[in-house]
């Protein structure tokens, strides 16, 4: 009788799903019929070649685009079409693939915005100052806290955007390419502290990525889009070896290159 | 209190005080001249709170300009209330408005927010140009001041009060604002604004606030200059040229800070004064390449360059 209780919650509920998730710009279609499921405090890994919809996924998710047909829900809720500061007070924070920072503001003032108006809607100046250091020692900003975000190279600034996603103390994390344009001792440590978030935050995450190495390092599952629709899903080494992925990636001719060797 | 609020406290007092005891050492003209400054003070600030610190430019700001000074002449004339009464009810009135035009206008970024608000504006004085029969139309209005009705005029020194008063509150409310929780989301609202929407902001609402505050401001400004012209004209209180005029103080003072406008104001007041007197044939031609050299040598405004030189962050020692 106790087993149905002990059943992990992640079999029951997924913490984030989209369900025949589609968006067309005119003739093109973006997304087409994309359902995914992201059980809580697991990391879901997305890939595909340019133009397979990855960046569009997210920004569908997170509400900066409106979806032609299909819903999204978090933690059970159906947040679709809703205004993305809305979707970011239901503790969604997101990363953005081109940085946005605020240019004319500091480091430290970038991550406290995110602190003032992310988590609660009541945190004060002072307590989103707090947290904004305690998030720069994170990411091992502080020495960069007064300087112009226009002046970091592009590590910093990739840890500048994902200290600002998490000063909004996020349940979902969505990471577009946080890892694109780092150096391999850069993406060891963002991998590592990926993985903490979920471990011993229990944060989940969507993230999408281009560098293969990180995104098997850091995903309990993988899909792959492609043309806009999830080609496949599952663990991640048995997606990276379905010959329709490589397919997908490298073309025909390689592929069976491939299979024939 | 920190030794620095102290600080700001007693500083500010000695200018409150020289400021209210100034036009006892200056003649007549010269009390006009800078009453004048004062109320531009209080217009540039107002219009840096949506155009400066949210960035939205608005190009019709002068249309809260007229409402405010033709609500403040219709109540006196019409509905015999005193100008104290009006001043209050005609800002109110427009920040209505304001919330009302923002809510589909503020949908719209860059140049197309800019180009509606500026048909809103021009769309105004045609309004109140044909509603003869409430605003006089095109032959004006005049404010009661005399004869046991409306309210007495209140002389070149009452009305240096009354633009004092308001310029203060006008650095005031933006000093608030700029060291505000809101006023982080207005900049960056203004910076990138799906970041701020990403980080929580909402963004709709905080334009809006920003937008009606600022309405609000230029409105008490406006009903206070009706009053001081005694008879006011549609021509007058919605000329577009009070709009380029705030944007420019702005502008060359520093837009999104609050030492900017004030700066801007007092500066081009007071340079366009000089030329007028010196210059009188040609002091439009020379004030505008005085401007366009200020655009090009200083960017981001004259407070801009004393920021980055670490001159404002000496004598200012807050960000504003």
């Amino acid at each position: 009788m106790t087993a149905p209780s002990k059943t992990p919650r992640a079999l029951e509920t997924p913490f984030l799903e989209t369900r025949d998730l589609t968006r067309r710009f005119g003739a093109l279609r973006a997304l087409s019929g994309v359902s995914l499921t992201v059980a809580p405090g697991t990391i879901l890994g997305v890939i595909g070649p340019n133009g397979a919809g990855k960046s569009t996924l997210i920004n569908v998710i997170t509400g900066h685009l409106r979806p032609t047909a299909g819903t999204v829900c978090v933690d059970g809720v159906d947040v679709t079409g809703a205004p993305p500061w809305r979707i970011a007070r239901a503790q969604v924070a997101r990363t953005f693939q081109i940085v946005k920072p605020f240019r004319g503001m500091t480091v430290r003032e970038n991550v406290a915005i995110s602190a003032m108006y992310g988590p609660a809607r009541g945190m004060s100046k002072r307590m989103a100052f707090e947290l904004a250091d305690g998030m720069l020692d994170r990411l091992d900003l502080t020495g960069l806290a007064a300087r112009s975000p226009a002046e970091l190279p592009v590590g910093d600034a990739r840890r500048l955007e994902l200290a600002r996603a998490l000063a909004a103390r996020p349940r979902l994390l969505l990471l577009d390419e946080v890892m694109a344009g780092l150096r391999d001792a850069e993406i060891h440590s963002m991998v590592q502290l990926i993985r903490s978030l979920r471990d011993s935050e229990g944060v989940t995450v969507l993230a999408v990525e281009h560098v293969i190495k990180a995104i098997v390092a850091i995903s309990d599952e993988i899909c792959v889009l492609h043309h806009g629709e999830v080609l496949t899903c599952g663990a991640p080494q048995a997606v990276l070896s379905d010959p329709r992925v490589v397919q997908a990636y490298l073309g025909t001719r390689y592929a069976q290159r491939d299979g024939s060797s | 209190m920190s030794r620095s609020a102290v600080a700001w406290a007693l500083g500010a007092a000695v200018v409150v005080a020289g400021m209210v005891l100034l036009p006892s050492q200056l003649y007549t003209g010269q009390v006009r001249v800078v009453t004048a400054v004062l109320m531009f003070v209080a217009l540039a600030q107002a219009w840096n709170i949506i155009g400066g610190f949210t960035g939205y430019a608005c190009f019709g700001q002068v249309a809260f300009f007229g409402i405010g000074g033709y609500a403040t002449a219709v109540l006196m004339e019409h509905a015999n209330w005193s100008f104290w009464a009006a001043l209050p009810v005609s800002a109110l009135g427009c920040a209505a408005f304001a919330t009302l035009i923002g809510l589909p206008l503020l949908r719209l970024r860059g140049h197309y927010f800019a180009i509606a608000t500026l048909g809103v504006a021009e769309g105004m004085r045609e309004v109140v140009t044909n509603l003869g029969w409430l605003t006089g139309g095109g032959a004006g209005i005049t404010v009661p001041t005399v004869g046991g009705r409306g309210t007495a005029w209140l002389g070149n020194d009452g009305f240096y009060l009354l633009f004092l008063t308001l310029a203060g509150l006008a650095v005031g409310v933006a000093t608030l604002i700029a060291r505000s929780r809101f006023g982080y989301g207005l900049r960056a609202i203004n910076q990138d604004e799906d970041a701020a929407a990403a980080a929580g902001v909402n963004t709709t609402r905080a334009k809006v606030l920003a937008l009606t505050i600022s309405a609000a401001i230029t409105a008490l400004v406006g009903s206070a200059y009706a009053f001081q012209q005694v008879t006011i004209y549609p021509q007058r209180l919605f000329d577009v040229d009070i709009t380029v005029i705030m944007i420019v103080m702005v502008v060359i003072g520093g837009a999104g800070t609050v030492l900017g406008p004030i700066v801007g104001a007092v500066g081009l007041q007071f340079v366009s004064e000089y030329l007028r007197q010196h210059y009188p044939q040609e002091h439009i031609l020379v004030l505008g390449a005085v401007i366009i050299l200020v655009v090009l040598l200083f960017p981001s405004g004259l407070t801009g360059v004393a920021g980055r030189t670490g001159l404002l962050d000496a004598i200012w020692a807050y960000r504003l």
